[in-house]
């Protein structure tokens, strides 16, 4: 009857086992889960801009490590060679709502809380909240320094020395004192190479990190780094030696501590941790800043699925949630919701890359021009980015302390575009736009991940502008590692694509973008500009923000002048809370810089 | 008396005797069977593993992708990654080392990976001592545990929801043989269908959001409530995935089971039973369901294996912490050592599975046993 010859269903059994593994991950085509899988996975830069913005409140609080390195130097206003900087606040003085519980959602869940082997968003939030991380932060107005765990910090004459003095009052959550052993034993541990730190060669411009008693600490650097001070700052987040030194720094196995920290500085302890479904965070008493803050538990629900995140939200199951862009207008009228929105000093920006290699029809500057001037920009970030987003025309944002208004920025002007084209020798005629051999341009775009409604939007919107001057444009959706595959190619095969990226505070940062070491890998488009480098360098050899905003202006003028990019927009942030959480903020940096302060009332 | 006895015992002994020796060709074929088909299982999960390795070799990206767009990572730092990890290495020490360990390579960068050089204790000793490997993504934990800690939470909604579709399967394909030609089969034939054509996970977010946003009747994410856990908070939020990851399951069961009733129904013993007067339920329970049963419960088995791999799409609606939604992070995040350990207990359930039914299919329906003597 049903005879089940033995070999013969190897084969059907072969892709049955394939398919039960393709069929549960099969990409989500649906809005349902529209989270590109880069804001899922690990990188903090991420490019998918408007869904990661929400979901981590206290991703803005300057105590994470990755949100170290997003410094101001404009703070350098204050930190000219030979100065010294004291705090005159008082952070003994308690808090007074104390009491009440947070529920916050989040799509993806940590890896650790060891802040040397991760990098993702996700556990940068969580271990911000239990290390206390910067001997500087960043001051919500002025985005300078400020003393933070350093409560008086000094720059030498020569600008290679900096001498930090650390608040004597600072405990573990254990009751020892937190010191400088703590910070010098933690740097020690990260800078060795097996150590497997990623980003060690961020700290590769230090010198020397000594402690050279208890409270003081002494770094020093080898040749005058603008970003240096929020680097050197922001980095390293102490560890507890006296728990850790006993134990393997990256085995999770071996070592509790990564996956459960018992002896934190942070604001918060943690309680519960049920991997993918929620973790629970209570009040530390012992935190140095001003005591225990005043939620006095804080916790965090894994929920994948964002317009569920949003469901919880208006029903009130929690504090805070996602809003998708195309509920904002029906979020704003909810009972029980305030939405908060701020323009962030470090936008996501989004930005169409022109292939500048020889061999390519964008290698001719008029193209790239006119390819700029017949894409209507206002209108995309109008009307696909509903207003949450405003246009950029160059390197930084209108947020960024360097920002130059005074750059081209090709508005809308198919008329103008295709003078542009002429210049090269092209025609537009019947409708086609022909090049100098009388061929009709075809040019290839790609966009990755092929999840993202946003980036597919603009493809399409796109390929119709350039329909109208003639010009034939293929579209190519990449799932997320073959786009990177193909726009980091040596010898890529696309004209366009579509990208973003997330600025950071600290405008040097940006260099490697654009610098010529790094094609094909972050300068997918191969632009060379010598004196666009030479610019950058002068900008980070100097504490001086004047010269340095100068320089970056300069900067700005000319990449906007030689259109390797067509700039589009930076993205507006916001957020959704209940209404019984007050003393919320928000501020460029972000609404979660007072998170400790913030109470219930019902 | 004792000449009754004596009767009765060498009676049962000869029973006994006869009953093995008759049996005894049955054994030494079983066993021959059973062994025969191991071995071809094996070899089927051997080269099922070597394909899947292949496959995720060939993808673009790796574990160390998430530093691929990052402006604060460079070259020096990619590269001591990749040395520290092995994954500079050809696929084929990749996969000797995943399958047999890299204890016993020799000591140089071209076979073992930079930790392994470090210290002797990290190792990996391959799959073949058992040992899945750290996974990448989650930054060294072992891999078993990771996947360890997923697996009830897949196991208790994949169990539930078999068991609903049988509950709910097998009285549908009872109603729908008895009636059958009539109304009620045609709706529920027709409805099975329609049901199964739309994604599980579609008709699950429309129902979470009407029966758990708006009316609010069951909770909108999790296993359990934070805080919670108690017997009947669990079982609160298995509610509704378990009921609508059971739909795939109705048009099955109830399939079956309307064409093996079908099939009995019109056997002699069937009518012979009514004829003698029997009513119409005690015909159905004695005798149709016994017979009914028998492929039912071999199907039930690779039914079972084919829920258990959780959907990904489903757990993300439900904000389930199943193993589907752990395969999509590690595909996601390239964790081969994650990928392939999934990879290959899938298929060792798939394959085992198989087995395990063919076995008992074997034993279990004379007819098919002789037919393989031959075979």
């Amino acid at each position: 009857m049903r005879d089940r010859g033995n070999v013969r269903y190897a084969a059907p059994l072969l892709l049955m086992s394939l398919a039960l593994f393709l069929s549960s991950c099969s990409a989500p085509a649906a809005p349902a889960a529209a989270v590109a899988p880069a804001a899922e996975a690990t990188t903090t830069t991420a490019t998918e801009t408007i869904t990661e913005t929400t979901t981590t409140v206290t991703a803005t609080t300057a105590s994470t490590v990755t949100q170290a390195t997003e410094q101001s130097s404009a703070a350098q206003a204050g930190a000219l060679s030979g100065i010294t900087v004291t705090s005159d606040e008082d952070v003994t003085i308690p808090r007074t709502h104390i009491g009440g519980e947070y529920k916050d959602v989040s799509s993806s869940d940590a890896v650790s809380f060891h802040p040397y082997l991760t990098t993702d968003a996700a556990s940068s939030s969580y271990q911000g909240l239990v290390y206390s991380g910067s001997l500087l932060r960043l001051d919500e107005e002025t985005l300078d320094y400020i003393p933070n765990m350093a409560e008086s910090y000094a720059i030498a004459e020569d600008g290679l020395t900096f001498t930090f003095h650390l608040r004597q009052n600072m405990q573990w959550s254990d009751g020892q004192p937190l010191t400088a052993q703590d910070f010098k034993w933690t740097y020690d541990q990260a800078t060795n190479p097996d150590n497997a730190f990623p980003y060690l060669s961020q700290l590769g411009f230090i010198t020397s990190y000594e402690a050279i008693d208890d409270y003081t600490l002494q770094i020093k650097i080898g040749e005058i780094y603008a970003p240096a001070l929020g680097q050197m700052s922001g980095l390293i987040t102490p560890l507890p030696k006296h728990i850790w030194e006993n134990l393997p720094w990256g085995d999770p196995e071996k070592n509790p501590e990564i996956n459960s920290p018992s002896v934190v500085s942070g604001a918060y302890k943690l309680v519960e941790w049920k991997r993918d479904q929620y973790v629970t965070f209570a009040a530390n008493e012992n935190y140095w800043y001003k005591g225990s803050p005043n939620l006095a538990s804080y916790t965090i629900e894994i929920v994948p699925d964002q317009d569920i995140e949003y469901q919880k939200l208006k029903s009130g199951e929690v504090d805070t949630g996602y809003i998708p862009p195309e509920k904002l207008e029906e979020a704003r009228t909810l009972d029980n919701v305030s939405v908060y929105e701020w323009w962030p000093a470090a936008a996501s920006w989004s930005y169409i890359g022109l292939n500048m290699r020889a061999g390519f029809v964008t290698n001719d500057i008029n193209v790239r021009h006119g390819l700029a001037y017949a894409i209507d920009k206002q209108l995309l970030t109008d009307e696909v980015m509903l207003g949450q987003a405003k246009r950029l025309c160059s390197v930084f944002p209108e947020t960024s302390w360097t920002y130059n208004p005074d750059v081209p920025c090709y508005d809308y002007d198919p008329d103008t575009a295709v003078a542009e084209f002429a210049k090269s020798g092209y025609t537009f005629s019947d409708g086609q736009m022909l090049d100098p051999e009388g061929n009709q341009v075809t040019l290839k775009l790609v966009y990755g991940p092929n999840t993202n409604k946003v980036r597919e939007l603009i493809a399409v919107t796109v390929q119709d502008y350039l329909s109208q001057i003639g010009i034939n444009v293929e579209v190519q959706a990449l799932e997320w590692s073959s786009f990177l595959d193909a726009i980091q190619a040596e010898e890529p095969d696309w004209d366009m694509f579509i990208g973003g990226w997330s600025s950071t505070i600290e405008p040097h940062i940006m260099y490697t973008i654009w610098a010529e070491d790094s094609i094909p890998s972050l300068n997918s488009v191969a632009y060379i500009n010598k004196d666009v480098e030479q610019l950058f360098q002068a900008g980070g050899a100097t504490y001086d923000t004047a010269v340095r905003k100068e320089k970056y202006g300069e900067v700005q003028k000319l990449v906007a002048e030689d259109a390797p990019y067509i700039f589009l927009f930076y993205n507006k942030a916001w957020s959704g809370q209940n209404k019984r959480v007050q003393g919320i903020d928000p501020k460029p940096l972000g609404i979660g810089w007072n998170f400790e302060d913030w109470y219930v009332q019902e | 008396m004792v000449n009754s006895n004596w009767l009765m015992v060498s009676q049962v002994a000869n029973y006994h005797l006869l009953f093995t020796i008759y049996h005894l060709p049955f054994i030494k074929t079983m066993t021959r069977y059973i062994i025969r088909r191991s071995l071809q299982s094996l070899l089927l999960l051997w080269i099922a593993t070597l394909i899947g390795f292949s496959i995720y070799q060939a993808a673009p990206g790796g574990p160390l992708q998430f530093m691929d767009d990052d402006p604060r990572r460079n070259a020096e730092d990619l590269n001591r990654l990749n040395r520290l990890y092995g994954l500079d290495r050809t696929i084929l020490v990749e996969y000797v080392s995943w399958s047999f360990g890299e204890d016993w390579l020799p000591a140089t960068p071209f076979w073992q990976s930079g930790r392994c050089m470090n210290d002797v204790q990290n190792c990996s000793r391959g799959i073949t001592r058992l040992d899945f490997g750290r996974s990448f993504y989650f930054q060294g934990e072992s891999v078993i545990s990771l996947i360890v800690e997923r697996m009830p939470a897949t196991f208790l909604l994949a169990f539930t929801s078999l068991v609903l579709s049988a509950v709910i399967g097998v009285p549908l394909g009872i109603i729908s043989a008895l009636t059958r030609g009539r109304w009620p089969d045609n709706l529920i034939r027709v409805s099975t269908v329609v049901i199964n054509t739309v994604p599980d996970w579609w008709i699950g977010l429309l129902l979470l959001i009407i029966l758990g946003g708006y009316l609010q009747v069951v909770p909108l994410s999790g296993m359990q409530d934070i805080g919670d856990g108690s017997f009947w908070d669990r079982v609160h939020h298995l509610l509704l995935p378990a009921v609508v990851s059971s739909i795939g399951g109705w048009i099955g069961f109830s399939r079956i089971l309307r064409f093996e009733m079908l099939e009995v129904l019109n056997q002699d013993y069937v009518r012979t039973a009514r004829a003698k007067g029997l009513s119409q339920i005690t015909v159905i329970v004695r005798h149709v369901l016994r017979n009914a049963m028998l492929p039912f419960v071999t199907s039930f088995g690779s039914i079972f294996l084919l829920v258990l791999s959780g959907s990904v799409l489903f757990e993300n609606v439900f904000s389930w912490p199943g193993m589907g939604r752990l395969a999509y992070t590690a595909i996601n995040a390239r964790d081969y050592p994650l990928m392939m350990a999934l990879f290959v207990i899938g298929s060792f359930l798939g394959i085992l599975g198989v087995l395990m039914v063919d076995i008992l299919y074997s034993v279990v329906d004379p007819r098919v046993r002789y037919d393989r003597q031959r075979v």
